[in-house]
């Protein structure tokens, strides 16, 4: 029996779980892949992230082939920050035909945010705009409308940040991305389930499956970091304080547990999560374990 | 609107290997320019300078003109010529004088507003196809970070934006406008939007 | 010339999607920027008109200038919000934007009606500038200028890739791929350096996109945009130039051997001659009557001998007059009726007002106003007296001068006006370049809590008496109104000074203090008398430049207000704030120059008024429409003229333009 793909276990309703690998600053990708194959047993899919942050990296696109190759399923972020709407085109093609068919159509950070901020900012198009491109690509035309000459499959997917404020926007921007294609979300980090709850009930309605996003807590201060500066993200008091009262050997384990109790939140509200380790590769393992009812 | 700031001394420097003539453009003052810099500037390289010519709107062919009538003589005794104004003034006296190596002594910048009424709040982008009616009168171009035209991207915190976090995010001040004027709703109904920046060379 | 409209009226299909949501609509219409100003009004409703069957929604119509300039937008559309009605506009982005947030308190709909055109033609550089003036060349603000090593050509905006080092391969006879009528600009540079005989850098360079910050942007907006409202709407901030003379202290003038007292040194009906030829009078002793209400006598400023009475040319009417001649006889021997009243505290106001009627004072500020005039009980209750040490005119410092050395004899001025007036309130009013000045008076005013001692941004023109109100007591002076209506009376610190001389001295105005600044070989500031030939002036104080005409000109004032002066056998008169000798500007400032609509006098009029018009109207002397643009409420304060990039000269239009519209008998 062939194995099930992304798409196929979402449709049947298995609560999937994706992970991600962040290509390295280099060549040397090979470790990341070997943390990947030492969890394919646990996760459904690996997203692979475009020069994320606006740091400039090994491209998303090889990387996801180099999961194909190893029988892994990728997720191919792609954004708009770096390429105009023919290098968008072209390498979603491309990407089709080095087997990868999971997309995350993403706008990007901005260019001033990474490490090159004199570089260009293109924009040309945006997440909403690149899905509708891609939709069209699969239906055998390109953005103009001229004919493909052999067309392209996808399973194209966006990104929504629940904690977003003001929430209905978000929202309305939400609806745009599924009429424009999107037919899975992937969540910024979800660290209040009420709130996520609350989310979910408002987007039930649109019935694509969402996977709740999930980010290991290395430490207090890193939460405070988040609650300060990174948007969408809010994490309670009461995770703040289980980091810090924790020793330094003991912390990796009660980030763990948090992750843990919160999958265990989310497995009735969502159908799925995607785990943002962000370098703590090696405990997704002991989150799944310990999530598993 | 444009505004100049001195170039680099190493820059300047390198210009002032020759003798050279002195174009000083005050048209656009009130706004904003160099001026003392310039002046410091120029005092310490007195022996470099075969003449100075104090000038409004330089920009103007026609009292640019007259500017280089009145100093005829000493132009053409120069090496070469230093304009301090925006890059339309160096422009216009380069064309002028073709014979002449003509320098830029500033980088020129923008600031908000293109030749309205000098500096103004909001700005326009230039883009050729006026979104202002889906936007509520607020420009998704000079007012998002990425000029985004479907609704913010997911980077504002506490409202404002990822790029610039003492900015309000364009995209929330636009849906704050859009549910005071009762158009809040309207916004999902609106169609992908994608820029054509054919209109631009086109000139629409 | 190029037009350099900025938008056009969105495409048919656009506007009657547009439209058929919308049930009744006012529209405005912006009269564009950056165009010779030709004809005034080029309907553009009537196209939107013509476009769509629209007449039964359109509720109105509105033409406005500068929609973008959001002060005056404000005050004139505010009213158009009660209707309820949609507003259409037609205009570049800015003038939508801009109405859009005035609208947006009110919950009113805008609707963009037009596009808004770029500017480069560039869509990888897609911003372009073409300067205050409309010419062929652009720039992008790219902040880091490459016209240096590309002979003069733009490559940012002039290249369709804005290509930096060098050409793509894309150029076809000399033509760009993109666009093949265009020149590729890289094969423009490459001919223009080799005629220059030099060579294309081979540096590569590579753009930095982050140069010019958007924090950077805004703070370099925030305070421009903040100067232009910072105390009143518009003015500017010229040259001062006042430290030529700032810390030269106020010498006496020597004495002239003949002095010319104009007997028309005020505004208002000229003094009648009371002494006759060859009559010997004395210094102080009264030599014209004053004629009526207003009006005021004029004293000799010297001993002497009455040698004549004749014409001069008036340094400020610019007509000859009647003035009596008096020759020196250098004795200084005063008249009987130089008596002071130390013990003024005692004495009626009415009394008071009377003595400075009597010792002829009038504002020095520059206005000569009878003072009395101003003092006499008013029919509006005046609460508040202001003190005007603005001398807000570049190179002056009689009134800087004055403050700093003889503080307490203005203070002691203030006390008798604010006795007369009986006003609670005194504020004094002084710009905040003047340090030692605001020193010295602080330290008389400190201690006192009836006069507060305000120090104001300088900005020109601060001292006009409308805008000093304003940004000492946020009161508006009506238009066409005096301060009265307003509850304040203005005093210039000079006339102060003169009033305390009056009162306290017994000392008519026969001396007053000017600058001598500019072009002077010895500039400074003099205590001077009324009556000194302007002739003594230039022998003195070194001012031989002026008979080349062609290069130097003298105003009497600064070089703002003061008056240009053409005919040097003149004199002193009680308003003379100063002589200024300038270099004329190579580009001379004309009335035939044609206004290209830049709006940049409309920008600093501190009278919020649209000084283009009488640019235009005056130039095609159509007064009436002059008078409609409400050219009475000028102030001649110059700053438009100051400003236009097409160096038309407004204020001496608006001068014609007033004797015109309204002397029309
Ligand atoms: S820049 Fe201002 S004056 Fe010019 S068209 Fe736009 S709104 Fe009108
Ligand atoms: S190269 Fe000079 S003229 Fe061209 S955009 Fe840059 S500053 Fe302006
Ligand atoms: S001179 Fe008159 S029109 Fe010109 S700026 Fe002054 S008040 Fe306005
Ligand atoms: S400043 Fe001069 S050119 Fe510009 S609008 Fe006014 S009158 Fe016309």
């Amino acid at each position: 029996m062939e194995k099930k793909n992304l798409s196929q276990k979402l449709k049947e309703g298995k609560f999937v779980i994706t992970s991600e690998i962040g290509p390295p600053k280099g060549t040397n990708i090979e470790p990341h892949l070997k943390e990947a194959e030492h969890i394919k047993d646990e996760v459904d899919a690996f997203n692979v992230t475009d020069l994320q942050s606006s740091v400039m990296r090994l491209g998303s696109l090889a990387t996801c082939r180099l999961l194909v190759e190893r029988e892994l399923e990728p997720v191919f972020q792609i954004t708009c920050r770096d390429r105009n709407r023919l290098a968008l085109q072209s390498d979603l093609l491309s990407a089709y035909v080095l087997g990868v068919k999971n997309v995350l159509c993403l706008t990007g950070d901005h260019t001033t945010l990474g490490d090159h901020p004199d570089a260009k900012p293109v924009f040309d198009l945006d997440s909403v705009s690149l899905l509708k491109v891609a939709t069209e690509l699969m239906n055998g035309k390109d953005m103009k409308g001229n004919e493909l000459d052999g067309k392209p499959e996808f399973f194209l997917g966006a990104v929504v940040s629940p904690g977003y404020e003001p929430l209905e926007l978000q929202i309305i921007k939400m609806e745009k991305k599924i009429e424009a294609g999107a037919r899975f979300f992937q969540t910024q980090a979800v660290y209040d389930l009420l709130s996520f709850e609350k989310f979910m009930k408002a987007v039930e309605k649109y019935n694509v499956p969402i996977l709740g996003g999930i980010v290991l807590l290395k430490s207090a201060g890193m939460a405070k970091y988040m609650n300060e500066k990174v948007a969408g993200v809010t994490v309670p008091e009461k995770y703040i304080k289980m980091m810090a009262a924790a020793k330094k050997e003991e912390r990796a384990k009660v980030s763990v547990q948090i992750a843990a109790e919160l999958i265990k939140g989310m497995k009735g509200l969502c159908q799925g999560i995607h785990i943002m380790p962000l370098g703590w590769e090696k405990y997704v393992p002991d989150v799944l374990e310990a999530s598993r009812i | 609107m444009l505004i100049t700031k001195l170039k680099s001394s190493n820059e300047l420097d390198e210009f002032f290997s020759k003798k050279l003539f002195v174009f000083k453009c005050f048209g656009c003052s009130e706004v904003y320019f160099p001026e003392e810099e310039i002046n410091n500037f120029a005092s310490g390289k007195q022996e470099k300078i075969s003449g100075i010519a104090q000038i409004d709107y330089l920009c103007n062919e026609d009292f640019a003109k007259r500017y280089i009538e009145k100093n005829v003589d000493r132009i053409h005794n120069c090496e070469g010529i230093i304009v301090f104004s925006c890059g339309v003034g160096v422009q216009v006296v380069a064309r002028l004088l073709e014979n002449k190596a003509v320098y830029p002594g500033c980088n020129t910048f923008y600031l908000n507003g293109f030749q309205g009424l000098t500096v103004l709040e909001c700005d326009c982008g230039q883009c050729g196809q006026c979104y202002l009616n889906h936007t509520g009168g607020i420009c998704p171009i000079t007012s998002c970070a990425k000029g985004l035209l479907n609704g913010p991207c997911g980077g504002a915190k506490n409202k404002k934006c990822e790029v610039h976090p003492e900015v309000d995010c364009g995209w929330i001040s636009i849906y704050e406008r859009l549910k005071k004027i009762n158009e809040g709703s309207t916004l999902k109904k609106k169609g992908v939007l994608i820029r054509n920046f054919e209109k631009i060379i086109k000139g629409i | 010339m190029i037009d350099y409209t900025k938008y056009q009226i969105k495409a048919e299909e656009e506007l009657r999607q547009l439209l058929d949501s919308v049930s009744d609509i006012l529209v405005l219409w912006c009269k564009k920027c950056y165009k010779t100003f030709e004809k005034e009004e080029e309907s553009e409703c009537e196209k939107i008109l013509k476009i769509l069957d629209v007449s039964d929604k359109l509720k109105g119509c509105e033409a406005i200038d500068f929609l973008c300039n959001r002060y005056l937008t404000e005050k004139k559309i505010s009213s158009l919000f009660g209707s309820g009605y949609g507003i259409g506009v037609i205009s570049c982005g800015l003038g939508i934007q801009t109405v859009s947030k005035i609208a947006e308190s009110k919950g009113v709909k805008v609707f963009a009606l037009a596009d808004t055109k770029p500017q480069s033609g560039n869509a990888t550089s897609i911003r372009g500038y073409h300067g205050i003036t409309l010419g062929t060349e652009k720039c992008a603000g790219c902040g880091q200028c490459y016209l240096g090593i590309t002979g003069g050509f733009c490559p940012v905006v002039d290249c369709a890739k804005s290509l930096i080092n060098g050409p793509c391969g894309g150029a076809k006879d000399g033509k760009c791929e993109v666009n093949s009528e265009k020149a590729c600009v890289w094969v423009e540079i490459f001919k223009r350096m080799q005629k220059q005989e030099r060579n294309l850098d081979v540096i590569s360079q590579i753009r930095d996109n982050n140069v010019f910050t958007f924090e950077e942007n805004r703070k370099i907006s925030t305070f421009s945009l903040s100067r232009r409202t910072e105390n009143f709407y518009g003015g500017l901030h010229p040259y001062e130039n006042k430290h030529i003379t700032e810390n030269l202290a106020i010498e006496k003038f020597p004495a002239s051997k003949y002095l010319y007292i104009f007997l028309l040194q005020h505004t208002g009906s000229p003094a009648s001659l009371c002494v006759k030829e060859g009559e010997i009078v004395k210094l102080g002793q009264k030599i014209g009557e004053s004629s009526g209400l207003i009006s005021i006598p004029v004293h000799s400023p010297v001993s002497g001998k009455v040698v004549t009475i004749e014409e001069k040319f008036h340094p400020a009417l610019l007509i000859n007059c009647p003035a009596v001649v008096i020759q020196n006889d250098f004795q200084e021997e005063k008249d009987s009726s130089i008596k002071g009243y130390p013990e003024w505290e005692l004495m009626q106001s009415d009394d008071l007002t009377e003595i400075i009627r009597e010792k002829g004072i009038a504002g020095l500020g520059g206005a000569m106003f009878p003072t009395h005039v101003k003092l006499r009980k008013p029919k509006n209750p005046v609460d508040t007296l202001i003190i005007n040490g603005c001398e807000c005119e570049p190179y002056l410092n009689a009134d800087n001068r004055l403050m700093i050395e003889r503080a307490e004899q203005i203070f002691e001025g203030i006390k008798i006006a604010r006795k007369i007036l009986s006003v609670d309130n005194v504020i004094i009013g002084i710009e905040d370049n003047k340090s030692q000045a605001i020193e010295q008076m602080k330290k008389l005013t400190e201690r006192e809590s009836w006069i507060e001692l305000k120090e104001l941004k300088t900005k020109y023109p601060q001292g006009a008496e409308k805008m000093l109100i304003k940004t000492t007591t946020g009161r508006q002076v009506p238009e066409g109104g005096l301060p009265l209506d307003v509850g304040v009376v203005v005093l210039n610190v000079g006339t102060v000074f003169a009033i305390y001389q009056a009162i306290v001295n017994g000392m008519p105005l026969i001396k007053r203090v000017i600058t001598i600044s500019g072009l002077f070989e010895k500039p400074g500031n003099f205590e001077i008398s009324i009556g000194t030939p302007l002739k003594d002036i230039l022998d003195y104080c070194g001012g031989g430049k002026i008979n080349d005409k062609e290069s130097y000109c003298l105003r009497m004032g600064g070089p703002m207000m003061g008056i240009i002066q053409t005919e040097f056998d003149t004199a002193v008169i009680k308003g003379t704030t100063g002589y200024t000798l300038i270099n004329i500007n190579p580009i001379d400032v004309s009335e035939e120059n044609i206004c290209i609509k830049c709006g940049r006098c409309v920008d600093v009029c501190p009278m919020e008024l649209y000084p283009l018009y009488y640019a235009y109207y005056g130039k095609n002397q159509l007064w009436d429409k002059c008078a409609e643009y409400k050219v009475k409420n000028c102030i001649e304060c110059g700053c438009c003229e100051y400003v236009c990039s097409s160096k038309i000269s407004i204020v001496s239009l608006i001068k014609k333009a007033k004797k015109n519209a309204y002397n029309k008998t």
